[in-house]
Order: C-alpha cells, then structure tokens, then sequence
C-alpha cells in the first residue's frame, strides 16, 4: 500500500512506473529502405552509403565503401550515363545530387592518394580464368581477387580495358586516369596475359582443364547487320569501327553532311567526332525521345544527358522518336534519307512495338549514314557455348545453360549495355564462383525495395543548387583534352550534404528531439539495426510523428500485435 | 498515515548516495534503463506521462526543460500538462516543480523568486501555463509578474483553447475555429473573435524579452530558451503546440501543423526586446492558408459550399497576409534562420 | 518593552521580529497599515525582506504560497473581499501543507459594499484548512502574531490571524513587544523540508484521484485536530518566555458560580468584559473568550461549560437562511454534554454597528426571550426596512 505523501507530493522521474507503452495499437520500426541511387546502379553501388561516409568526413572510407563494389569510380564517375541521378529523391524536389561527380572525385582522390584497395591476403584459392579486360572482365577478377582467389586473366589486345580503351574518346576518359586505375586494380595480385584471343591463342577447353572456373567478358566486338529494306550504301562505314579506328589512329571520314543512326553512346561520341573533325552537318536518328524533364527515363537516349546537352551545344542535330525509312540513291551516290515518325506501342499483346506512323515522312539530304545501333557477339573460340544467337542468354547471376563452370557478363549477354552493368556482371560472376568453390552464400541479384520520394520528409532540406562540373568551352575543346572537370573538396562536401539520405539513417537525431514521450533513446554506439536509436516501447505510445518526421523514411509504422 | 517529509528526505538521500551506474558501452534492448539515464541531454520531463499520443505540449515543454537545464524551478498552472505529468503519486518532472491553481502561475513564480533572492540562491524559475491560463484567467498575475520584473521566464504552451476541459474556445483561439463553445451553426461560422495578440500586450510591458516559438522548430526553441534564461529579468516564451485531440487530426501531423502554422504566416514567430521586435523567422515562400485549414477538423466548416465558409477562409488569408507585412516575415533567397532552413537535419544530429 | 502604537503598526513590528523572507500584499480598508507599516521597515533597511506589493489579493496568497513552497518564511494579509479573492489559494495553500501566517482585518463583505468591522470575511474561509486564531486586543494580536509562525511552521499548516478591523487596527494601544532575542529564541529559523530545490526536485500540488482524495482529507482535517496541543504549547512556552499568555484555546472571565455565560470572539469581549463590571455584576455572568476558531476547541469548551443552564453564543457574522455560524457550531460542540447549558444566539456588530456597553444587558435581557435553537440580530432596528422585507 503506497502511503500519502503530507500534501501529496511525488517524487522525481517516478513516472517511469506507468507504462504508456500499453496505450499503442501501432509502433515504429526503423527500416532500411533501399536508396534509389543503389536501386537503379547496374554496378550495385550504394551511393547513400558512401555520400553518408563523406558526410561523415570520411573519404577514404566513403571510397573503401565504393570499391567493395566497383574498383573503376575514376572511370565510371566519367563514362556511366549514372541512371543514379535520373532516380535520385533529391530531384523532386529541386535538382539530383551530383552523385557521378562525387563518384569521380573519390576515385580521382584514391588515385592522388594512392588509398589501398580493401583487398588482403594472398591470393592462394583455385585458379579461375577471366576472358576479356574490358569493365566486366576486370571487375570479376578484382571482385574473385578480393575473395582470395588466383586469377588469370586473358585479352586478345596488348593492353586492358576493353572499349574503354578503344570506343571512349580521350575527351570523355582520359587515358592517364584509366592506366591508372587499371594498373592499380592489376597491382593487386592479378595475372594479366594480353594478345591472347580466344579460338586464336586460347582454347576453351584448355582453360576449362587449368581453371576451375572461366568467366566469359568478351564484349560484343561485331558490328549488327543493318539495312533499310535489305539495301545498303555502296560504302558501308558502321559506327564503332569508325569510333575505335579515330581513336587509334585520330582519322575520320569527313563528309559534307551525315545522319548517324542509334540512340547510344555511339552514336553520340560519333557524332560530335564528326562535328570537331569538320562535317558541317551532323544528324542523329534515334527511335528514343530526347532527356529532358518531362522524359520518360526509360525511353530516352541511353546516354549521360549532359553529353546529349553537350553535343547539342556543338551543333549536333537530334531526331528523335524516327527511323530511317529509304536510303535516296542517285545511282551509287548516296544523296539522302527518307526518315519517318515512330513510337514504341504496346500492342493488344502486351508486347512493344514500333509503330511507324504514315504520312510524316521527312527527307533529309545526307552525303552518308553511319549505323550505330548497337553489336553482337563474336563466338571465335566459342561457338559451342552460344551455338548461332548474337548473344548469350544468361540467367541474372551469369549462369548459361551450355556449360557450368563458364559464367558470362557484360556485353557478351546483350542484355546489359553499359559500362556499370559490365561491373556488375563481373561482381556477381565472382560471388556465384565463390558460392560454387566456398559455399559462400549466392550474391543477391535484387535490391531492397527503393523508397519513394513521398515518403521522405522533405522539409528537413534546404533548397540548395546542384554543385556544376567545370567545362571546357566549346571554343577550346580539342580531341585530346577532357571536356568536364571534377569539383573541390569544398564543393563536394557541399554535394553531398545534399544528400536525403533515403531510407537510411543518418543520426540526425530528430526521432529523439521530436518524441514527445521520451521513448527514443539515443545509443552512443550503433544500435543493433544499424541506427543510432532504439525505441523505448514500454513508454512509445505509437503517435507515429517520428516517423512522420524522419527525413529520410527510415521510420514505418507498422501495426501492433 | 502519511510519511514525515524526514523520512522521505532520508529515503532520498539515500537513493541519491548509491553510486551511479557507468555508461552502457554497447547497447540493446536489454540496456534501455541504463541507456535512459545516460542520455546526452537533460531530462527535465521524464517518460511515462500520460499525455495524448502526439502532445504538442508534452513535447514543446520536453524541449523547453531539456535547454533550461537542471537549476530550474518549475511553476504550473492548472492545465492538461499538469495533469498529464503529475497524478499522485508520480511525476513526471525532474526539476522541482509545483502547481497551485489555474490562474496563479505568475504569482507562485513570483513567489518562489522572491524567496530564491531572500535566500541568495541564483536558481532560475520558469512558470508555465497554457493559452487559458495566460491569455486569460491568468492573464493579470502574468501581468503582474512582468510589471514587477520578476527574473522569472513564463513559457505559454499555446495549444488555442481549452483542452483539458474539452476543447472550449479561449482568447487565443483563432477567428472561425469551431471549438466545443463556439460551434458552427446556422448563425455562426465558429469563433466570431480574433486571436488575442498577447505578444503584443506583453511587448507593452517593455520587458528585456518576449519571443514566439513553435514546436515545428526545437532547435529554435532551445535558442530561445537559453536567450530567455540568459536574461535577469522577466521574459515571455509563447510556443505555439498543436493539440490533435483538439483541433481533430492525427497524432502523427502534430510537427506538420505546427510548421504549416508558421509557414502560411498565422503564426509568426518574432523575437522581441524591450518591446521591439528584434528579429523574425522569415518565410521563403508563404504557404496559402488553406494548406493548413483543412487538414484540421476545427476548420471543417469552412470548406463546405457555403459563402459564408468562402468569406471565412478569405479572411483567414487576409490576417495571416497582414502578419506577413506586419512583421515582415517575407523571406528571400536561402535564408537559413528561415522557416525552411531552420529545421535543417544534418548527419550526425544538430550541434547547438 | 512598552509601546504607544496602532495596532496596525504594532502587528508590523510584530512580523518584522519574525524575520520573513518575503511579505506579499495588496492594498484594502482596513488592512493597509498593517502593510505600508511594514514597506516602511523595509525601506528604511529595519527589515531584509522581500517585500512583493502584488496586484490583487489573489497574486498576495500565491506570492506567499510560492515563497513558502521554496523554504521562506512568508507573511500576508487582507481583509473582506480580499479574503474572499484569496479564497481559491488559502484553501489551495492548506491543501498543500504550507505553513505562513496571515492576518485577517476583520472587515464585512458586500454588497453593500461596507468598509467596517464584523467577522463575515474569515468566517467565509473557515473551512479552508487555515487555523484560525482570533485576537481581542492589540498585544493579544501581537503575541498571537509570533506564536502563529511557531505554531504554522512545526505543523506545516498556515494560521490566520484575525484581528477586528478598525477596532483594533487602528487604535491606539500601549503594546508591550518583546525584543529581538525573545523572538529569536522562540521562533527558530525557518526550515521546510519538502521545498522546492534542484537538488531534491519534488513535484508539489500532484493530482490526487478518489483512491486517495479522502485520505488527504482525512489528512488535513487530523491535522487540524492535533494543532490543539501545538496551540497551547505555544502559548504556555510564550508566557514562561515574556510573562504573557495571549489566551490559549480560550478563557473565562467573570464570576465563578455564574450560571449564564456569553461566548465572544474579538475584539467584542474586551467591550463585554468591561460591561459586564461596570452594568451587570448583579447578573452574574461569565464570558468565554474564544481564541482558536480553527480547530474548534469542543474538549476546552465542554469543560468551561460544565455547571452552566444558559449560554449566549455572540456572532459577528452569520450564514443567511441558517444563522449564527459561531452559535451553530457551539450548539453541535455541546450537543454531547449530559447537562447541556440552553443556547441562545445572536449576531451584533454588523458592518461596523456601535455596540455600546448597553449591549450586555440588551443581550442578557434577549436571551431570556430566544427561543432554544433560535437566531436574531440583537441590534436590528426592523423599522428602518420596508415592512416586506422586515
């Protein structure tokens, strides 16, 4: 029996003997959302994680978070179109962060300070045989590398890295920061044989009898076969071709007037060569939309708007959404196009197609037509595994149904199309070969789910303008000199406090400010779920305004039982 | 029979020699008592009251205590913070704290200062009180208090009318707000009044400091707090506190209300100094009140097909409009002191 | 050591030897000498106090509930509608067992509003938890005065002290004060345990719901009940300290074997007194002098009614529609005793109405007619209303 107090006085703090926790019928739960940045990264990164380090202070941290999935950022903060930002929370609200200049400021950074790669030990597990140097070739021997394996890895040309090397212009990635990168990543303990092509060189069985596993990253080195109704031009130049052969040997043809037919990076970097190099008029024909803010992301040119934005800039005309339609022959002489509206349309069989619309037929008088609509594989060595199709079909982690211990990636699976996805390829490749030899768990090939912009708590930002790369005049861009620079220090801190943080805690400390009941408790450590708060639920009476208020959504409600 | 205040005096005491445990290294679940009381702010109100799910008012005097810090005495009007935290025989406060009746407050703090001087003791006193209590049934002791320029810091948690007697329209209530006692009806559109301006009644004081503040925005409530403090003398807090059982929305809106309050310019928060405004809380871009009317079932009525609710709404607009111009509160450019940038989240929590 | 002061003044100097920490008041007939008397020490540096001139009764009692709450000795008074604006804290201050003295310048309440002497003011609060001591001359209020911070400050309950407003506020008395050192000796230095301080951070004034509500009723009324001893004590150390008793519960005074005996408090028993010497010793009469109202001494009065067929209970207020409040509550004292004394009732002295000498024998005279149980005002004149309302 409690005895009155003389005037009923109570003693301090004693409220904590009534439970308020019992009046909840819904509660807070921290959930680590995926943030859209690694949702749509096809290399897996988790740019929230590591602009979270940053945040921190921590670059080189924030770098060793990078690397442990792709070893390339100096490369690919430069060459990937960064679907990232496309995705980003923060542009609905004023504009994404810069996440591929921060992605190429770390990399630049580990280079200057020549940071460690998180890759220990000795490589002394079973040997494993890389085909192809190109992104998904040195990402898989990186990623097998870090899992202690010892890996060869093998490429037709005298130098690695695949068409980053032979079909991105100097301009976009500079060889220096490339042969760096790629010799660092080398450095590691990975056996690199170049002028060895497979069906030429090497034989496939042969690796399959040395190494436990091959993993395929040949790329797609044919050009596709293209013609407008079976007819081509008497002189036939295809895009890549004409890319790679400027870039070895600084030559292009130059023709009064062009239309370049594709809507990738290809058709793109060729078209503004041809510009520099003097054609005075430079189409593309592309069946995609243009960026912009009102496009559809995922029909527009596969490329980085700001190159698409650049190559405008240099007079490069766009025509989107049509196809060539007749090539205009006066004889041999090529003297135009006819080119038409289309639009992908989903037909009654739930199947897109392309629907060519009657009536808008323009004609544009060309000298020339360059195709870049994308390559094939080429199966020297291999035929076996592929038997006729352009490409392998592999399941998401790699796997062919043809033989189980050769795993492919990259652009060798025509499904992918992008530097970063190659990266990807190779990092998952790695894990499936370790889950094979180790019993390592399966990579995961699915993300967690991205958490959408409306459940954020934007207010807790100040509007704050995307920090802008410095580029190079049009006036002074050269065919030797890279066109976009990188930020400050400074300006990169600034970047990425722009970051929300999506679906991830960031200790903000604002659940524990804005708790009326006290029931958030701020741990000095982690706590066990990663954050910095666990909630009291003896006390919580399920108000639901932490997770109201959470800027980043890391708070859901969820019902009591 | 009672226990002598002796011997809760020893029991105390001896509660109080035990050795503190040390701070939890590592932490779980299993360590949150532990954890509670390593915290790295100060607990003047403690878990375990019993106010509604979302109080406004719980949390604007959590902060309010948490930036006085611990040599605070505490007086309270009668009102739903003095029931949610104290039902015999628990209490919810850490920092001495009394109540005596609805319209005192003022007059106990005066009091308890008073006594603080007589006996050379620099402890701050902050009385607190809700709108009724200090808009009006303890509006002349507040008066008083200043008007005596006791060093006392009186903090009015404004949740705009009576709450603990079941929502009654007060003098702060706003203009056309249906509350149990100005209903809507065939003759009227809610409250006929306005908003009492008490910031300006106080500012006629001439007292070193009087500031409004909304729960929308701690880390400028701490700021005011400590400013408040700071100051010998008597100084005015008024908090503007959402209270979802009264003005009808869910407990989770409680900060959304409060910011939307600031934001649309129907409560400004301004600073003032021997009754000159000082400082204000720009508004980068003004919300239409509309935004903040209609997600509360107090405004209900006016957004029906009635002229009479059109005219209501437009004056609604007007008035916040006129704050607006009154205080200046149109901000320009990435003002961070704004009423965007001053709930700024950084990694890593606030420094402040 | 003798004085020729008002009596407003001498109660000044009477709670300035007490030495409060802080003193609230606000201004009302007759009461305010009581406090520019002691503004007045304090601006002349004879007292260190705070001194807080509030704007309301209201703010006085919450100013010294507050300063009593934090462990000062605290000090008001009022009068009248100041009593009654104080209501809500004196109940509020008894409630939460704060001990401060009061005094109460007996003044009538309104309408019609009338600035002059009864008992209507304190009798209106007499259920607030507040002892209630009432004084019949100047050295009586001040003697009653100190021993009220004595008697408040060991039972941890505030005492008023009632004094008739006018009568004896502002008359002129020879007032023995005793010194400094007395005081000093007899009135330890003020100590609270329960007050408020960050080191022991108490919540004081919680809500208590009806599990617990009776018992601190309960309380508070046991209380009351054991000052009995606390008042006497007091008084009898006060007497062994300065020679002089201020009158314990009560006395009596008059005639031994007198079977009548008329029952006053204030200021009025010193008029009866000298009545009953100078116009009635044929009549033999007692007179009880009551002094603790609150508690209701029932045990002391019993005794002195011992032996008595008639007792004339003498109101200064009374409680319309029912009575004299006095006479009610000696009527349910006495309802126990085996050879009860018959009742009789009356209230005089209304709103500061004259009661000459002549009074006792007009009383004495009255009783004879009174009815057991009944009640009238002695010195109505029913003449002077409109026959309706007679």
């Amino acid at each position: 029996m409690k005895l009155l107090t003389r005037g009923a006085f109570a003693l301090p703090g004693t409220s904590l003997d009534f439970k308020t926790g019992t009046w909840r019928n819904q509660m807070p739960v921290h959930k680590h959302w995926g943030a859209p940045c690694h949702y749509v990264c096809p290399a897996g990164e988790d740019a929230q994680a590591y602009i979270g380090k940053l945040q921190e202070g921590h670059p080189q941290a924030a770098w060793e978070v990078l690397v442990a999935v792709n070893p390339m950022p100096a490369t690919t903060g430069r060459v990937c179109p960064h679907p990232c930002e496309q995705a980003c929370n923060r542009g609905k609200m004023d504009e994404p962060i810069a996440i591929h200049l921060i992605e190429r400021y770390l990399g630049d950074e580990a280079i200057k300070n020549n940071w460690a790669y998180p890759v220990e030990g000795k490589a002394k597990g079973e040997p494993i045989a890389v085909v192809g140097a190109g992104p998904a070739g040195i990402s898989a021997a990186y990623h097998l590398r870090r899992r202690g394996y010892r890996v060869t890895m093998f490429d037709a040309l005298p130098e690695a890295g695949g068409l980053l090397r032979s079909a991105i212009p100097i301009t976009r990635l500079p060889r220096e920061v490339l042969d760096a990168e790629l010799a660092r990543i080398l450095a590691l303990g990975i056996e690199f044989k170049p002028r060895q092509a497979l069906g030429r060189d090497l034989r496939l069985d042969d690796l399959l009898a040395d190494y436990q596993f091959v993993f395929l990253g040949v790329g797609a080195g044919k050009s596709r076969h293209w013609s407008v109704d079976g007819a081509v031009p008497s002189e036939m130049h295809e895009g890549l071709g004409l890319l790679k052969e400027w870039i070895a040997v600084g030559k292009v043809p130059i023709p009064k007037s062009v239309v370049i037919h594709g809507g990738g990076n290809t058709a793109v970097d060729l078209a503004r060569v041809m510009k520099r190099a003097g054609t005075a008029e430079v189409h593309v024909i592309t069946a995609s939309g243009l960026p912009g803010p009102d496009a559809d992301p995922k029909d527009v040119l596969n490329v980085v708007p700001r190159e698409f934005e650049q190559a405008v800039e240099e007079g490069v005309v766009f025509h989107p959404y049509r196809t060539i339609q007749r090539l205009l022959m006066r004889g041999s002489k090529m003297v135009g196009i006819e080119m038409v509206r289309l639009k992908k349309i989903k037909a009654a069989s739930g199947r897109t197609q392309r629907v060519a619309f009657e009536g808008t037929e323009t004609v544009l008088h060309v000298d020339m037509v360059v195709p870049a609509i994308g390559e094939v594989i080429d199966p020297t060595g291999f035929e076996s595994l592929v038997g006729g199709a352009d490409y392998f079909k592999a399941d998401p982690w790699g796997r062919i149904e043809t033989h189980d211990r050769v795993l492919v990636g990259g652009d060798a699976r025509g499904d992918r199309g992008t530097v970063t996805a190659a990266i990807g390829d190779g990092r998952i490749a790695a894990g499936v070969i370790d889950s094979a030899l180790a019993k390592a768990e399966m990579p995961a090939v699915k993300r967690r789910d991205f958490i959408p912009y409306e459940t954020l708590n934007p207010n807790y930002f100040e509007p704050a303008a995307r920090a802008k790369e410095p580029t190079l005049p049009i006036g002074r861009r050269t065919d030797t000199e890279e066109i976009e620079g990188g930020l400050t220090t400074a300006q990169i801190g600034q970047e990425a406090a722009r970051c929300f943080s999506c679906g991830n805690c960031m200790a903000c400390d604002n659940c524990w400010t804005l708790c009326p009941d006290n029931a958030v408790v701020k741990t000095r450590d982690r706590a066990t779920d990663g954050s910095h708060y666990v909630f009291d639920y003896e006390f919580c009476k399920g108000c639901g305004l932490c997770a109201k208020e959470c800027p980043c959504g890391y708070i859901g409600m969820t019902d009591d039982a | 029979m009672a226990k002598s205040s002796s011997q809760l005096k020893d029991e105390i005491l001896k509660r109080r020699s035990q050795p503190k445990e040390p701070a939890a290294p590592v932490t779980d679940e299993s360590d949150l008592a532990r954890l509670r009381k390593s915290q790295p702010r100060f607990r003047g109100l403690e878990a375990g009251h019993r106010a509604c799910q979302g109080c406004g008012e719980a949390l604007a005097a959590r902060l309010v205590t948490e930036a006085a810090g611990p040599d605070v005495i505490l007086t309270n009007a009668t009102g739903c913070l003095e029931v949610f935290t104290t039902p015999w025989p628990q209490s919810a406060w850490r920092l001495p704290w009394i109540h005596s009746l609805f319209e005192n407050s003022a007059a106990i703090a005066s009091g308890v200062e008073a006594a603080l001087k007589a006996q050379g003791r620099a402890t701050k006193v902050i009385a607190m009180g809700g709108d009724g209590g200090t808009f009006d049934i303890g509006f002349q002791a507040l008066s008083g208090m200043l008007e005596r320029q006791h060093n006392v810091l009186y903090v009015c948690y404004d949740n705009e009318a009576y709450m603990n007697t079941g929502i009654q329209r007060s003098g702060s209530t706003p203009h056309a707000a249906m509350t149990t006692t100005s209903p809507p009806g065939k003759e009227r559109m809610g409250k006929r009044h306005l908003k009492k301006d008490l910031l300006s009644i106080i500012a006629a004081h001439h007292i070193p400091y009087a500031a409004s503040a909304s729960v929308a925005y701690p880390a400028d409530i701490r700021r005011k707090v400590r400013r408040a403090v700071s100051i010998t003398g008597p100084t005015f807090l008024l908090i503007h506190s959402p209270c979802p059982l009264g003005w009808g929305f869910d407990s989770e809106r409680t900060i959304e209300l409060a910011r939307l309050a600031v934001q649309t310019g129907l409560f400004p928060l301004v600073e003032l100094e021997r009754g000159e405004i000082t400082g204000v809380m720009p508004i980068r871009k003004p919300r239409p009140v509309a935004d903040y009317l209609k997600i509360q079932n107090r405004f209900r009525h006016l957004f029906v097909e009635d002229p009479r609710a059109l005219k209501e709404r437009e004056h609604l607009q007007a008035l916040a409009d006129h704050n607006i111009d009154q205080y200046g509160l149109a901000g320009e450019g990435a003002d961070p002191l704004d009423a965007d940038g001053a709930d700024t989240v950084r990694r890593g929590g606030l420094v402040d | 050591m003798l004085h020729a002061l008002e009596g407003s003044q001498a109660i000044a100097q009477a709670v300035a030897l007490c030495r409060p920490g802080v003193v609230a008041a606000y201004p009302i007939t007759p009461q305010t000498h009581i406090v520019e008397n002691i503004s007045k020490l304090v601006a002349d540096g004879k007292l260190k106090c705070e001194f807080v001139s509030v704007e309301s009764e209201f703010s006085a009692a919450s100013v010294a509930l507050g300063a009593a709450a934090t462990g000062s000795r605290a000090y008001t008074a009022s009068s009248s509608q100041g009593i009654l604006l104080m209501a809500e804290v004196l109940f509020n201050i008894a409630g939460l067992r704060l001990p401060m003295v009061l005094t109460c310048a007996n003044r009538a309440i309104g309408a019609p509003i009338n600035i002059w002497n009864d008992h209507q003011d304190s009798m209106t609060v007499r259920d607030s938890g507040w002892i209630q001591l009432f004084c019949a001359d100047n050295q009586e209020a001040v003697d009653t005065t100190i021993q009220a911070f004595r008697i408040a400050e060991r039972l941890e309950l505030p005492v008023m002290v009632c004094m008739d407003g006018f009568v004896l506020t502002h008359t002129l008395e020879v007032v023995d004060l005793p010194s400094a050192e007395q005081v000093d000796s007899y009135l330890p230095p003020f100590t609270f345990a329960n007050k408020l301080d960050p080191r022991r951070p108490l919540s004081l004034g919680t809500l208590v719901g009806p599990e617990y509500y009776s018992e601190s009723r309960h309380s508070l009324h046991r209380a009351l009940q054991k000052s009995i001893p606390e008042i006497v004590a007091a008084d009898k150390d006060w007497k062994k300290l300065t020679g002089r008793s201020a009158g314990g519960l009560l006395t009596v005074e008059g005639p031994k074997d007198a079977k009548t005996a008329i029952l006053a408090m204030g200021s009025v028993v010193s008029t009866l007194c000298e009545a009953n010497e100078v116009l009635a010793p044929k009549r033999k009469t007692k007179l009880i002098k009551l002094r603790a109202f609150r508690p209701f001494p029932v045990e002391a009065l019993v005794q002195v009614c011992e032996g008595l067929t008639e007792l004339i209970v003498v109101d200064r207020a009374f409680s319309p529609g029912q009575g004299g409040i006095l006479g009610t509550e000696v009527r349910s004292a006495l309802a126990g005793m085996k050879k009860k004394p018959t009742i009789k009732n009356f209230a005089i002295g209304l709103g500061g109405r004259d009661i000459p000498l002549e009074t006792i024998t007009h009383l004495l005279d009255a009783a004879k007619e009174q009815e057991e149980g009944d009640f009238a005002i002695l010195d109505v004149e029913l003449n002077k209303l409109p026959p309706e309302d007679r």
